[in-house]
């Protein structure tokens, strides 16, 4: 599953390994996926053996279902760095689309069936708005989504005025319900993660952002079209970011315009965290998963230890510096071992 | 004297240098020489002090010197010129050449920059370089940079100049120029070390040459009485040929491509051609005469202010390069294949397949057909004889010649039948080179394949092409045709192409 560059030059190949078969397996096996499920698995442990509650069903499924939500913010962020940009309006995009749905929901009566469907195009066309503009006018994507997060957050408070939307309790059946034991969330995660796997390693167009990402003038003198890419990988982030949001709201039972305040520093922590190189050019959906877990696990640790909530953001910063910290050492000690004079 | 007595160094998995020996005397300009992967850049960084020998030393004036970062070098009077010119772009020329010894007031700390560019000025004079010393590096050409950097060193009173591949981004007019700095210096009883693969250099500019060969010295000859054949045998120990590969089967009923007076604003000045089927047309000139910028018009990464594209007969506009590729079955293998050619990090199997992913796609499921993928990738390597651990490896692990054949290789595997190839053995051994020669011609002769050549390597070009342009200012300044006559000599057309760049 994971399409990872593995510094290490182990068994795993690097970059775009291309078909499944045998590589898979070998793949699972690569030195960071094992790193973050051991790490995973040493906090699961630990927060196990703290207290009994944890084991319960109800804890575990209210991590699980952050964890998939997570997930997908995530999701929303990598896409935009494999291509070798990134997107700082994930969280905007979050908001308004919460904001919009509400408006569908809310003040037009439309059925969960409809909005939902018109939340996720508005989350696709804010993402392609994003991305014609890095593309067409070719500015960088720093600046064109730390513009547009100013402008979607602007529009959010105007249209809102700050207050939250109802939701029907019919829409918050996938948010909040489970399927033996397994929250929908969590399920929907899977599948999209399942699904992205599937695009980056076996499809063209997953392979050309890959592509695009690693090195984009080697990827646009190869044939690929690496504006389509650009475009499409920023549709795809506006898309994830609505998807959360819909998700979100199904969960919380209301639209609320605060939703994805605090998902930008969420969706590099978990993104880097998960493998994806700032660099762009890899990505692993496995690496995405793990990354999610961990971080929902050590929110849940912090608050087991009854922690100032306010410095759960500097863990979290202290624990992006840590990934990537860790990443350039494999990187390094990797080339060490490969390079001659 | 420099000498290297009996040095040995290793890298991970490989050994660089196995007990090597040379001496490089004063007033001498001495040429080091051999394949890539010989040790001739190891050899030179540890006389700069940038590596350490893992055993052997290295004398200078029979003492031997301890180094104990770079910053030992200039102390002891050794520069370095390296192939790569590393400059401060925004600072300006005097800074980059005292950088490491400013001039300053007492121990103030405080720069004293009228001695500062007065010094500089002494300096740029040895070397000719005829700017204001406030001038910024970045405004310098790269033949102007690289006088930059000789100057440097010889602020650091270096008695002993090692350039690297000093006349890779320079025309022959700044070659020349620089020839005749070093010979100057030469005759100041400087010691000159010269690395370089371009054997006309070597017997043009230097009295001796020492050639390695997979770490180990093979021997030193004095120039007057080497000839480019032994030099060559020593290099790759074997012998190897240097004729024209023979006639090509020139169609000229089927055009394959047509310019009809491009232009494009400082970049082609009018420019008409035409390609036919089974020919090698050779684009001759030197770097910046315009033969790379018209074919990154030609495949549509540039685009024409005026003038007409015909392919197959048909008027072309071509967008982009995945244009050039998918509608009109043009493939450009490109000069710059580290940044421009691969995808260094990811497989061989990638580098080869990245063209045909959507030859080989499932139509429904848009899945890529992994059997399909190995298929044509495995196919390619047989084929261009690509010296890989496995279709899965790093293309960043593979030697010069074969990261070349892979860049090559993704155009084949889309069957273009009209090829551009840009500068196809810059950095390749020569036995490579010799390969990668064949299977160009092999690509004409057997395949019946159009190819433009773009080459500033004469023997090269003289080699391969059944016909020659030679660009000159942004323009075709002459038409050489029946070069694979065999009744043709090598001096007979290199003497044609001099007139034509005059």
């Amino acid at each position: 599953m994971p399409n990872e560059t593995d510094q290490k030059g182990q068994a795993a190949p690097a970059g775009l390994p291309g078909a499944g078969r045998l590589r898979s397996s070998r793949e699972l096996l690569s030195g960071r996926a094992i790193g973050l499920a051991m790490s995973a698995a040493v906090l699961f442990a630990l927060l196990a053996a703290r207290s009994s509650s944890f084991l319960s069903q109800y804890t575990m499924l209210v991590i699980s279902r952050q964890m998939g939500f997570f997930a997908i913010v995530a999701l929303a962020q990598a896409v935009c760095l494999v291509v070798g940009g990134m997107n700082l309006s994930v969280g905007a995009i979050g908001s308004i689309t919460t904001v919009i749905l509400g408006l569908c929901l809310d003040n037009w009566g439309m059925s969960g069936w409809l909005a939902v469907p018109v939340v996720l195009a508005a989350g696709c066309a804010a993402g392609a708005v994003n991305g014609l503009l890095i593309t067409r006018l070719r500015i960088d994507s720093f600046i064109v989504t730390l513009s547009m997060m100013f402008v979607y957050r602007g529009l959010r408070s105007g249209i809102s005025g700050g207050n939250p939307y109802r939701a029907p309790a019919s829409f918050c059946f996938i948010g909040q319900e489970d399927l033996m034991g397994v929250p929908y969330v969590f399920l929907i995660a899977i599948l999209v993660l399942a699904v992205m796997a599937y695009l980056y390693r076996n499809t063209v167009f997953g392979r050309g952002m890959l592509a695009t990402g690693g090195n984009e003038a080697a990827a646009r003198f190869s044939g690929i079209n690496t504006r389509w890419m650009v475009l499409g990988a920023n549709v795809l982030s506006g898309l994830f970011a609505s998807l959360a949001a819909v998700l979100w709201a199904s969960k919380q039972g209301s639209a609320a315009p605060e939703t994805g305040e605090d998902w930008l520093i969420v969706s590099f922590a978990v993104a880097i965290i998960g493998g994806t190189g700032l660099s762009g050019g890899s990505i692993s959906a496995m690496g995405i998963f793990m990354g999610a877990a961990i971080y929902m696990l050590i929110r849940h640790g912090l608050v087991e230890l009854k922690a100032n909530d306010y410095y759960a953001n500097s863990f979290l910063g202290g624990l992006i510096l840590l990934a990537i910290i860790i990443d350039r050492v494999r990187e390094t000690y990797g080339r060490k071992r490969r390079t001659a004079a | 004297m420099l000498e290297l007595r009996s040095i040995s160094k290793s890298f991970p998995g490989v050994k660089a240098l196995d007990n090597v020996s040379l001496q490089f005397a004063p007033g001498q300009i001495h040429a080091l020489i051999g394949e890539n992967g010989a040790g001739k850049s190891t050899a030179v960084k540890i006389m700069a002090g940038i590596y350490q020998p893992d055993s052997g030393q290295v004398l200078y004036d029979g003492r031997p010197l301890h180094f104990r970062s770079h910053r030992g070098s200039p102390k002891t009077g050794i520069g370095i010129v390296h192939q790569e010119i590393q400059a401060v772009p925004e600072s300006s020329i005097a800074e980059n050449i005292m950088l490491d010894k400013l001039i300053t007031y007492g121990r103030t700390g405080i720069i004293n920059w009228k001695a500062v560019h007065r010094a500089a000025r002494g300096y740029m004079d040895m070397v000719g370089l005829d700017f204001p010393p406030t001038a910024a590096m970045k405004h310098l050409s790269a033949a102007h940079k690289q006088l930059a950097q000789i100057a440097k060193a010889l602020a650091g009173h270096a008695k002993v100049l090692l350039l690297d591949e000093p006349t890779s981004s320079l025309t022959e007019r700044e070659a020349a120029n620089l020839f005749r700095i070093l010979r100057e210096l030469k005759a100041a009883g400087v010691t000159i070390l010269f690395v370089s693969h371009k054997l006309e250099e070597v017997l043009e500019l230097c009295d001796r040459v020492s050639v390695l060969r997979d770490g180990r010295f093979v021997g030193t000859r004095p120039v007057a009485e080497a000839s480019r054949r032994e030099l060559i045998r020593m290099m790759i120990g074997r012998e190897c040929a240097e004729e024209h590969l023979g006639r090509l089967d020139v169609r000229r009923d089927r055009e394959m491509l047509r310019a009809e007076h491009v232009v494009r604003r400082g970049k082609a000045d009018d420019v008409s051609f035409a390609l036919y089927e089974g020919e090698i047309l050779g684009f001759y000139g030197l770097v910046g005469a315009g033969r790379t910028e018209l074919a990154r018009i030609l495949i549509g990464e540039d685009r024409l202010d005026g003038g007409e594209i015909y392919v197959r007969g048909q008027r072309a506009h071509v967008r982009s390069i995945a244009d050039s590729l998918y509608r009109y079955r043009i493939g450009y293998v490109t000069e710059n294949r580290k940044e421009e050619g691969l995808l260094l990090k990811s497989p061989v199997r990638t580098n080869i397949t990245i063209t045909i992913w959507r030859n080989i796609v499932n139509r429904l499921t848009r899945f890529i057909s992994g059997r399909k993928e190995d298929a044509a990738a495995r196919h390619m390597v047989g084929a261009l004889q690509i010296k890989a651990t496995d279709l899965g490896q790093k293309t960043e692990d593979l030697s010069g010649g074969n990261q070349q054949k892979v860049s090559l290789a993704k155009w084949l595997a889309a069957e273009c039948d009209v090829l551009i190839i840009d500068e196809p053995t810059v950095g390749v051994d020569v036995g490579a080179k010799e390969q990668i020669h064949r299977l160009i011609w092999d690509l004409a002769k057997k395949q019946r394949k159009a190819i433009i050549l773009i080459s500033s390597d004469m023997p090269e070009v003289i080699r391969l092409s059944s016909r020659i342009l030679v660009f000159k200012s942004r323009r075709i300044v002459g038409e050489l045709t029946g070069v694979d006559d065999p009744s043709r000599t090598y001096e007979e057309i290199s003497t044609e192409i001099g007139h034509y760049l005059a």
